[in-house]
Formats: C-alpha cells, sequence, structure tokens
C-alpha cells in the first residue's frame, strides 16, 4: 500500500511538471501579446525586442477602447454571439438526434449530402450567397449571421451524432417502450446524457462567432452594427499599426471567452458518470 | 421502418433541409456550373466545356505546387494534432488541484485569433531572438529561419497548429465524461495500471471522436488559408511558393485577377479529392470505431 | 458570349432567394442625394482627416450627401466584390491604383472620360493617368501615390569617416559606403550593417527595374523580365548576400519581418529605402537620430536614379446609383484643396500637381526636405501596372528570383525560365 502511494505521488508530480512545461509554451506567444500591450510604441520599435516592458502602460488599455465605439461593438458582438450560439446548440442537437437516433429513408444519402457541403472551400460559394442575401434583403442586418445558426452545420451535425453514438442504445430502446415520443426521447434523455457534447459545441460555437471576421465585413455596411473583430483591424494601418493598442484590445477581446470556459467547465466534472446505467 | 419513423426523421433533420435548400444548394449548383465558364464575377460568363480543368492539370504549375503544398501540410498536421489532443486531453482528464486553470491554459490558443496570433509567431520563430530557437540552442541546436527559408516554412506552420490543440482537446475532454468510472473502477480491481487502462478502456470509447476530429481536421487542412494569407506579403505564397497552399491559390484567382470560374473548377478537383478520402475514412471505421450505440455504419 | 448561360444561373439565385429587394435610389428625406463612401482608413491618425474632407463637402454644396464607411484594408475590395455582383455596391471607393486596368477588363468600375477633360486630366502626374485609363478611357481619377528613397543614418556616416551631405548616388557608391559602414562585433555578428538590397521596401523587383534604366518587368502589356540588365540586378544582389552571409542576411530580414522593430532606427541598417512617410515614423519613434534622405543611386552615371511607387485611387464601383454625383465628389477629393489638405496631414505624396507645389511652399523644416526630396524622385518613379493579359506575373516570377537568390539555380536560369513561365500565362 505504501509502495502504490508513493508510486501515485510521483506520477502526479510527473503529470504536474508535464502540464507545467506545456503552460509555458503556450503561455509565452500569449505573453508577447500582454507585454506588447503594456508598452510604448517606442519601447516596440527597438531592437532587439525587450522581454519585459521597462514601464507598465496600463493606460493603453483605456486608450484603445476609446479610439472607436468599442462599448457598442463589444454589445454587438455579444447579441451575435449569443444568439447563434444558442441557434447552434438547438438545431445542431435536434437534426443529429435524426441522424443517429431515428432510421428513416434516405438517411444515409442525407447524411452523406451534409458531409458534402463540409468539402467545397466557401470562397467559391461566397459571392452567390451574398446575392441571396441581398436579394431577400438581409445585407445590413444581423440575420446571415444568426439565421444559418438556426439551421444547422455539417460540422456540428456530425459532431453531436458522433457524441450521440457513444450513447447505449437500450436506453432509447426502453424509453420507447414506455410510451415516449421522439421528442420526449431527444429532450429527456439524449440532451442530458450529451451534456458535455453540447458544452463544447456551446463553446465553439460562441467562439466561432465571436472571433468571425470574414461574415460581419461582408453583410455589414453601417458602423453602428460593426463588430469587435472588425474593430480590431483599425488599429492596422496603411503604413504602420498600433501595435500596443492593437495587442491591448485583442487582450480585451479574449477576456469573455476565457471566463465562458472557466465557467462551463464544472459541466465536464458532473457530465461524467451519467452513462452508469441509471434512470431516467 | 416504420412511415412514422420515417416521418419523425424528416421532422428532425427539417431545419438542415431547409437551410441546405434556401441558402447552400443554389451556391453549390452555381459554383458547379460556373466552374466550366470563363466567370468573373461581375459581368462575363461563357461556357467554355473543360478549359479549366485542362489549363489546371496541364499549364498551370502554380496548381501542383500548390497541391504540393497542401498534401505535405496535411500528412504531417492531422496525425500529429489528432495525437497531440488525445495525450492532452488524457493529462487533463484528472481529478488535480488547479486542472480547471490548466485546462484553461490549454484551450486558450484555439480562442485567440486572427492577425495578432500571427504576428506573435513571426516573434517566436525568429531566427536569432525569437523563443523558439533560444530554447532549441539550449540543447545545442541551431534552429533554422523558420518563416523564410523555403524548407522549414512548412514545418512552422504545423508546428502552430500542434500549439493550437486546445480545440481538439476539448473534444476528447467532453468524451471522457462520458466513460463510466464503474469500468476504470473494475480494471483497477483486476490491476490494471493507467496504460493499460487507456487502451483498453478509453481508447475505443472515444473511438467515435477520434474519428470525427480526423475526419474534419483532414478536411480542415486541405482548406488552410489564413495563416498562409497572413504570414505571407498578402497571399503571395512565401519564399519560393513554399506557402503557396490550395486555397490560396485558389483564393488569388478568384479574388485577385477574378478568374472565379478557374477558381471553381479548382474548388471542385478538391471537393473530389477531399470526397474520396472522407469516404475512404468512413468505409475503414468500421474495423476500428466501436458505438456504444450498437449499429457500425 | 452565351448570356443565356448567365440567365439561367441568375433564375437559379433568384427562385431560391424569393426575391424582394426594394432598392430605391439614393435620396434622403431632404430630397439630397445621398452618397456612401467606402475606404480603408479607419486609424487613429487617418479618419478624421477623411472625415473632415468629406464634413466640408457636404458643407459646400446641398445636393449631395456624403456618409463614411470604414471596412477593413484587403477585405475591403471583396466586400466590393461581392456587391457589385450583388448590384448594390457603395458610390465611391478607394483602391489600389496599379491595378485599376484589371478592373476595367472585368468591367468592375464605372467609365468616368465624359466627365473628364484636358484640364482634369494635366492635374495629376503623367504617370498616375496612365494607369487611371484602359484603352483611351478613363476609370479613376489618382489620389495619391509614393515614390522609395533612400533613407540614412548621419551620425553613422560620420564615424564611418564619410560626409554626411553627399548619400550614394550610384550602385558602385552604394556598396563602396556599405562597406564602410559595416561594423562586425567580437562575436562575428553584425554590429551595423551599411546597406543590403533586398531588404526595407525597395527589393527584387525594383532593382530590376532601376538597372533596367526604368523599364519595368512589363512593357507594353508584354513580359520583359530577362534582359541582360535585370539579370545583372539579380546577380548583383546575389554577390552582396555571399559577401555578407546569406544565413545572416536570412536571420536579419526574418527579424526585421514582423514590422514591430524597425532597423533604421534602432541603428542596425545605416541605409534603408522606404516612402516619404517614413518620416512621420521617425517623427514619432525616431528620437533625435540624425538622418538624410536621397534618392534611390542609379545604376550608372548615365541612368538615372530610377524609384518605384504605387498609390490609390478614387472610383465609382460598376452599378453604383449615382455616377454624377460621385464624380463631383471625386473631383472634389482629387482638387487642389483637398489634396493640399491630405497631403500635408498625412504625409503621402498627392497625386495632383498644383497641390503638391503648394505643400512645398507650407511645410519647413525635416518635412519641407523630404518632401522636396520626394517630388525629385518622383520625377523617375516607375508605376508597376498589373497588365490584364498577365494578372499573375508576380506569383510566377518570385519565386524563381528566391530559388536563384538562394542559389538553388543560377540568374540566368531563374530569369530565362520566369519570362517563358510568365508567357505562357497570357489570359
Amino acid at each position: 500500500m505504501i509502495g502504490s502511494k508513493k508510486k501515485r505521488i510521483t506520477k502526479k508530480t510527473l503529470i504536474y511538471l508535464i502540464l507545467i512545461g506545456g503552460s509555458l509554451i503556450i503561455l509565452s506567444p500569449v505573453w508577447w501579446m500582454i507585454a506588447t500591450s503594456l508598452k510604448t510604441p517606442q519601447e516596440i520599435a527597438q531592437y532587439p525586442p525587450s522581454f519585459w516592458p521597462d514601464s507598465f502602460r496600463f493606460s493603453n488599455y483605456l486608450e484603445a477602447w476609446q479610439t472607436a465605439p468599442f462599448t457598442r461593438w463589444t454589445l454587438n458582438t455579444l447579441l451575435i454571439s449569443g444568439l447563434s450560439t444558442i441557434g447552434s446548440v438547438f438545431a445542431n442537437a435536434f437534426i443529429a438526434y435524426g441522424f443517429a437516433v431515428i432510421k428513416f429513408k434516405g438517411k444515409n444519402l442525407l447524411f452523406g449530402i451534409v458531409m458534402a457541403t463540409m468539402l467545397i472551400p466557401g470562397f467559391v460559394t461566397l459571392v452567390p450567397q451574398y446575392i441571396i442575401f441581398a436579394k431577400i434583403g438581409w445585407v445590413n442586418t444581423y440575420l446571415p449571421l444568426i439565421v444559418p445558426s438556426f439551421l444547422g452545420s455539417a460540422f456540428f451535425i456530425f459532431l453531436i451524432r458522433q457524441f450521440m453514438r457513444t450513447i447505449p442504445k437500450d436506453m432509447v430502446e426502453a424509453a420507447k417502450m414506455d410510451g415516449a415520443n421522439h421528442f420526449q426521447i431527444w429532450w429527456r434523455i439524449m440532451l442530458p446524457q450529451i451534456k458535455p457534447a453540447l458544452i463544447t459545441v456551446a463553446i465553439f460555437s460562441f467562439n466561432g462567432s465571436w472571433n468571425d471576421l470574414l461574415g460581419p465585413l461582408l453583410y455589414l455596411n453601417d458602423e453602428n452594427l460593426y463588430t469587435l473583430q472588425i474593430g480590431l483591424q483599425t488599429f492596422k494601418g496603411t503604413v504602420s499599426t498600433q501595435w500596443n493598442y492593437l495587442m491591448a484590445m485583442s487582450t480585451t477581446v479574449l477576456l469573455p471567452i476565457i471566463l465562458l470556459f472557466f465557467y462551463f467547465q464544472r459541466y465536464f466534472i458532473e457530465g461524467s458518470n451519467l452513462t452508469g446505467g441509471q434512470k431516467f | 421502418m416504420s412511415l412514422k419513423e420515417n416521418i419523425w426523421g424528416y421532422i428532425f433533420i427539417a431545419p438542415w433541409i431547409i437551410g441546405f435548400l434556401g441558402l447552400t444548394l443554389g451556391p453549390l449548383l452555381f459554383s458547379l456550373v460556373t466552374s466550366f465558364t470563363d466567370y468573373n464575377v461581375t459581368s462575363q460568363m461563357n461556357f467554355t466545356g473543360f478549359d479549366n480543368y485542362k489549363r489546371m492539370f496541364t499549364m498551370d504549375p502554380l496548381f501542383w505546387t500548390s497541391l504540393y503544398n497542401t498534401v505535405y501540410f496535411v500528412v504531417f498536421s492531422v496525425p500529429l494534432t489528432t495525437a497531440g489532443a488525445v495525450i492532452v486531453a488524457m493529462l487533463l482528464n484528472q481529478k488535480m488541484k488547479g486542472i480547471k486553470i490548466f485546462r484553461t491554459i490549454y484551450y486558450l490558443p484555439a480562442v485567440l485569433s486572427g492577425v495578432a496570433v500571427y504576428f506573435l509567431w513571426m516573434q517566436l520563430l525568429s531566427p536569432s531572438t525569437g523563443l523558439v530557437n533560444t530554447v532549441l540552442a539550449w540543447f545545442g541546436i541551431d534552429g533554422p529561419a523558420w518563416l523564410f527559408e523555403p524548407e522549414w516554412t512548412k514545418p512552422a506552420l504545423v508546428m502552430m497548429k500542434m500549439w493550437s490543440v486546445g480545440g481538439g482537446m476539448l473534444l476528447y475532454l467532453a468524451v471522457m465524461q462520458g466513460v463510466p468510472k464503474a469500468m476504470y473502477e473494475a480494471a483497477e480491481l483486476d490491476g490494471a495500471g493507467s496504460i493499460r487502462k487507456f487502451f483498453h478502456i478509453t481508447l475505443p470509447m472515444i473511438t467515435p471522436i477520434i474519428f470525427f476530429d480526423m475526419v474534419t481536421s483532414t478536411i480542415g487542412a486541405f482548406q488552410i488559408f489564413q495563416e498562409a494569407y497572413v504570414m505571407t506579403d498578402s497571399g503571395e505564397g512565401g519564399p519560393s511558393n513554399s506557402l503557396l497552399f490550395y486555397n490560396l491559390h485558389m483564393w488569388n484567382n478568384a479574388f485577385e485577377i477574378f478568374n472565379m470560374g478557374y477558381a471553381s473548377a479548382m474548388a471542385w478537383v478538391l471537393f473530389i479529392i477531399v470526397m474520396i478520402l472522407t469516404f475512404l475514412h468512413f468505409k475503414l471505421s468500421k474495423k476500428w470505431v466501436y458505438y456504444e450505440s450498437g449499429d457500425q455504419k | 458570349m452565351k448570356k443565356w448561360l448567365l440567365i439561367v444561373c441568375a433564375g437559379l439565385l433568384a427562385v431560391l432567394s424569393a426575391c424582394s429587394s426594394g432598392s430605391a435610389d439614393n435620396t434622403n428625406a431632404e430630397g439630397k442625394v445621398e452618397l456612401d463612401f467606402w475606404t480603408f482608413w479607419g486609424s487613429e491618425t487617418r479618419r478624421p482627416m477623411i472625415e473632415k474632407l468629406i464634413e466640408d463637402f457636404n458643407n459646400s454644396q446641398d445636393e449631395i450627401v456624403v456618409k463614411h464607411t470604414y471596412v477593413p484594408w484587403g477585405d475591403i475590395w471583396t466586400k466590393n466584390l461581392a456587391a457589385i455582383a450583388a448590384g448594390d455596391p457603395p458610390d465611391v471607393i478607394v483602391n489600389d491604383i496599379r491595378t485599376v486596368k484589371i478592373r476595367a477588363s472585368n468591367n468592375q468600375v464605372e467609365d468616368m472620360s465624359k466627365w473628364v477633360d484636358d484640364d482634369l486630366k494635366d492635374s495629376f502626374y503623367p504617370h498616375l493617368w496612365d494607369a487611371v485609363t484602359y484603352k483611351d478611357k478613363a476609370y479613376a481619377l489618382p489620389f495619391t501615390t509614393d515614390t522609395r528613397m533612400l533613407f540614412y543614418n548621419k551620425d553613422a556616416f560620420r564615424e564611418a569617416g564619410l560626409d554626411p551631405e553627399k548619400p550614394p548616388r550610384t550602385w558602385e557608391e552604394l556598396k563602396e559606403y556599405s562597406d564602410k559602414l559595416t561594423v562586425k562585433n567580437a562575436d562575428g555578428g553584425y554590429e551595423q550593417v551599411g546597406y543590403y538590397p533586398n531588404w526595407g521596401n525597395f527589393t527584387t523587383h525594383d532593382w530590376m527595374i532601376n538597372a533596367d534604366d526604368g523599364k519595368g518587368l512589363m512593357e507594353g502589356g508584354e513580359p520583359t523580365i530577362n534582359t541582360p540588365a535585370k539579370k545583372e540586378a539579380i546577380q548583383w544582389m546575389y554577390d552582396w548576400k555571399q559577401e555578407l552571409g546569406s544565413e545572416a542576411v536570412q536571420n536579419m530580414k526574418a527579424e526585421f519581418g514582423n514590422e514591430q522593430q524597425d532597423p533604421f532606427i534602432s541603428g542596425k541598417v545605416a541605409m534603408w529605402a522606404e516612402i516619404g512617410t517614413f518620416y512621420k515614423q521617425l517623427e514619432e519613434f525616431g528620437g533625435d537620430l540624425d538622418y538624410g534622405v536621397a534618392t534611390m543611386p542609379a545604376y550608372n552615371e548615365d541612368t538615372k536614379p530610377w524609384s518605384t511607387g504605387g498609390g490609390f485611387v478614387m472610383e465609382i464601383p460598376k452599378g453604383a446609383k449615382n455616377p454624377e454625383a460621385s464624380m463631383k465628389f471625386i473631383k472634389y477629393l482629387t482638387d487642389v484643396e483637398a489634396q493640399t489638405y491630405w497631403g500635408e496631414n498625412n504625409f503621402d505624396n498627392i497625386a495632383n500637381k498644383e497641390a503638391t507645389k503648394q505643400i512645398t511652399e507650407n511645410l519647413d523644416g525635416k518635412g519641407a526636405e523630404i518632401f522636396q526630396k520626394s517630388m525629385e524622385s518622383l520625377e523617375y518613379t516607375y508605376l508597376s501596372i498589373t497588365p490584364p493579359e498577365y494578372p499573375e506575373y508576380e506569383n510566377l516570377v518570385n519565386p524563381l528570383i528566391d530559388d536563384a537568390l538562394n542559389g538553388k539555380i543560377s540568374v540566368e536560369e531563374a530569369l530565362d525560365q520566369a519570362q517563358k513561365d510568365v508567357e505562357n500565362s497570357e489570359q
């Protein structure tokens, strides 16, 4: 017993060492970003670059924020990302259930088409898609950025389908025996089972929407409707870039996603142990 | 397969069908049609038969360069990032103090996006003052001028991709939550060590997601674009065109010289290549992917 | 031209999208014409200036109201293209001067000829005017331009025993000065490099044009890449690279490539090619750096000090609703008053000749000196126009030059091959 305890401690120490080492690798570019965000433009231009800022100019953050209507753009981005995340989670979970659980005619063919839509590079459909949205009068609204999320995306459909297929079939069968319809099974049995997957989709989807540049850029014409990612571009000038501001705002833009991720992680602990044959 | 089941099936996939018919199908067919024309986005569209395809295979040296660069990237990045993500997820799927913080740190690169990241990497990969070569120097290795030597630009990009395995990690963490604890406990009673537990319990249980990850990252890697677009001077392809990826060449054709017909043809050739690979992935998956739900399709 | 195909495809899109766009003519409640003007000038420094110009214009008359929309650099043109395809483009847009002909040949811009007379034409530098015409029709009006000059560190000149008032005038002098200015440190690395022809804002193509007495890689719409002078330029760069050590050159290029540190300001390189607006950066970050500016050195005593440049134009995208009003606004932007304001405040070289003259009179001190030099340099500035027949020539030529400079193939082979590849790519 003592021997195995010792072994466990060495193992833990080893894991910690590896994790810390990895963290350093990951954090080093992030440090560059933060360090640059605190430097003066003069210090950034220096060669060789300094690792540690000479003076910590926290005022860069405030100044960067004030160069443009960032408060408004943040709210816009939150609105778009929030709505499309909700759409993404529910629509994709709904659609994926159809492909993962129900047996219907043409399922394999249709799923093949779902996969196929992922394979065509978006550039060549960009213009015709834009024309469609222009024709239905959606340009310069948030609709092209939100509505498609409610209609499913191949990546997430495929993802959730894979997760649903890790759930034992007898649970669905048993519910059917009890007279539950598919809608009830989806809502009461399937969704609770795949909570970690849904959280993952929510994080990915929020992340994607938050960081999207091309979408808002194409479809929004009114600067009052702009998003943070477009805002970040204002620091990149044609001749020179305001690196300290760019990095300060990039760091600020990161924070909400990090907090979101940190918060949602608790579902990754709670989600475990559900599969162990419990009732519904 | 009863009528009722059929109806239920179509009810569930209805949102996708609406989106597909309303938003996706038209543009897809449109791009297929234009691939047989000299479409220039704004004013001309003459039928040119298979000219675009002929030109691609026989007269465009940059097509082959871009295909080679892309395949190189796919071959190295997909297995490395998949394995990397599984390993990181394993390490982070523990009950330990501070694990939440570690997970957040490892996910961080997946959140970082945009031009700032690429400029950070240019800094990191800078030959004499960059961190990567500084670390290599500790081990007595004389690191290359990563982004400026044609042989090293693609490995540098693979390295960048490795850095952000956090996205994949999240998927594996999610699926590992579903592995019943009881299975591990039973194995422990039998005296199984961590490695045996991994190969006999965890690995089979996460194969559906490994499969998902491999399929989607293959598709994604074939479409690599932004990294190359930003890291080379506005899409010029890098030193000796070593970063001229397939999608970059396509982009240049479509939006720099307005040869959208040709770009569409390129897109459909890529479609066929990736479709064959995806199809093989699905066929092979029957041999190694384990579905708890029973059916193996 | 098979129109039916266009119609079939357009129909396909229309059916799928329940056509319902009610695009009105762009007049507002007060009966004024509203113009949407897209620029990529969103930075703290440039945005207020373009917005001031717009405000002045809006106040100067009561028929037209211009609204400014910032769209990020690069992406602005993708968005513009999609908007043109959808039939709802902006009214005026800033675009790249070197590609006007490409857009004209693809029918993406409105022909302005009917509003252009000789007076208007003569108010711009002739090489800029050439760039905005295609098949004898004008498709844009030039707004700004630039020209590369040689900035040199006077302190470094003094330390090396060179006369700080006598910058190098020929290739030979450039090399000679550079050798004197190059300082090695104890461990064999470079403390300071005098000059290297492939750094900064004047590189392979530019030196080839400089060597060939102002003849570009494309002349009269045909590739002229493998001329003896151009081969010599690449060979000259290759030899220079060998002398400095190819690894050292590569490393330093990489260091400078991240656009943050400036090698000239930080004293790593004593001579550096840049455009006039570099002055603004020197003012802001340069501290008490004592520097001078000169036109680029000429190939030899008999050739001119050829430089290269680019610039931006104002154009009306195809399908814009009020081209006549748009033209009025563009004329205002390219006229003396607006041009003078823009040039003085941004330190861009501007397209209007008269305005340029005024600026030189208004400026004083270092700024005046640099602006004066840039005018001299503009006399021999080559504008590389992308010919519609060979739109991708740069992507074909550049990798071969890279290979030659890396010693993988000979310069002779590289440029001959480049010439052949470009000839084969004719569209």
